[in-house]
């Protein structure tokens, strides 16, 4: 027998589950009730796209050329130094 | 200069990768590009000089991150955390879902927020809560690690996420309203 969850279980373990950090049994019931389920269904992809959105952003910025050779250089020095 | 050595060299292999990442961390928690730099420096610094500590084949990067942030609490942040109320049951989950489900159900409004707009809401959002939306959604870091990072039970870390993604949806909400980016919810009257 599989677990049942209904919405508002489903809407609270939402973000566990989106994540990917639910057990493969809760993450099939949550599954399973997305899937029968219009409202919560809708509300998931939501709360998907937001978080697609976010990580998307997330890879604008990255580490400037000057402070990587500063870097290590610093760290030659030191594992020089040892 | 000098050659590195064994050690010098594992160091670069597993820790020269992540400095991406550690910057944009570093920046988000200054919200200044020079204090970023400076922070990530020390943080290369000290990362090397404990590397014996680091177990070969774990999470070099959130091992990195951890350090990162300690040296931010302790060296970086100008005023002490204060300890931040996570009354959950006051917020509403659905809040800004409801708010566009008529006209954006699958809220496409906030891809055409600019990246600068999405990333000063980030910035804006309280400490506590801003670190944990950096290092789980837009570094990708799981519960585990960034409760080791921060030093908090795992529960603590999600209920700061689900605080902080309702504080920036609504932020965003808002900043779509105000540019036309999305129209409100018609208010309906008695």
């Amino acid at each position: 027998m599989s677990e049942h969850i209904d919405c508002r279980a489903a809407v609270e373990i939402l973000q566990d589950y989106l994540k990917r950090e639910l057990t493969p049994e809760v993450e099939a019931a949550v599954r399973a009730h997305l899937e029968r389920c219009a409202p919560c269904f809708s509300y998931a992809r939501f709360e998907e796209n937001f978080l697609i959105m976010l990580e998307a952003r997330a890879q604008e910025s990255n580490c400037p050329g000057s402070l990587r050779a500063r870097i290590v250089s610093a760290l030659r020095a030191e594992m020089g130094g040892g | 200069m000098a050659e590195p050595s064994t050690a010098g060299r594992s160091f670069d292999a597993e820790a020269l990768p992540h400095l991406d990442a550690l910057y944009r961390v570093a920046l988000r928690l200054t919200g200044d590009p020079a204090r970023a730099e400076d922070l990530v420096q020390d943080t290369m610094l000290k990362a090397y000089r404990s590397w014996r500590q680091y177990q070969p084949g774990t999470n070099a990067k959130g091992w990195l991150l951890t350090i990162l942030r300690n040296t931010f609490i302790n060296d970086y942040r100008r005023r002490k955390l204060e300890p931040v109320a996570t009354d959950l049951e006051a917020i509403e989950p659905h809040a800004i879902y409801r708010a566009v489900e008529e006209v954006d159900p699958e809220g496409a409004f906030f891809s055409r927020i600019v990246d600068e707009k999405v990333l000063e809401a980030v910035d804006a959002l309280p400490p506590e809560f801003r670190e944990v939306v950096v290092l789980s959604d837009m570094e990708g870091l799981r519960y585990a690690e960034i409760a080791e990072a921060l030093q908090v039970p795992v529960g603590t870390v999600k209920s700061r996420l689900f605080r902080a993604r309702r504080l920036l949806q609504t932020a965003l909400y808002a900043y779509a309203v105000e540019t036309g980016i999305i129209r409100p919810r018609e208010v309906s009257h008695e």
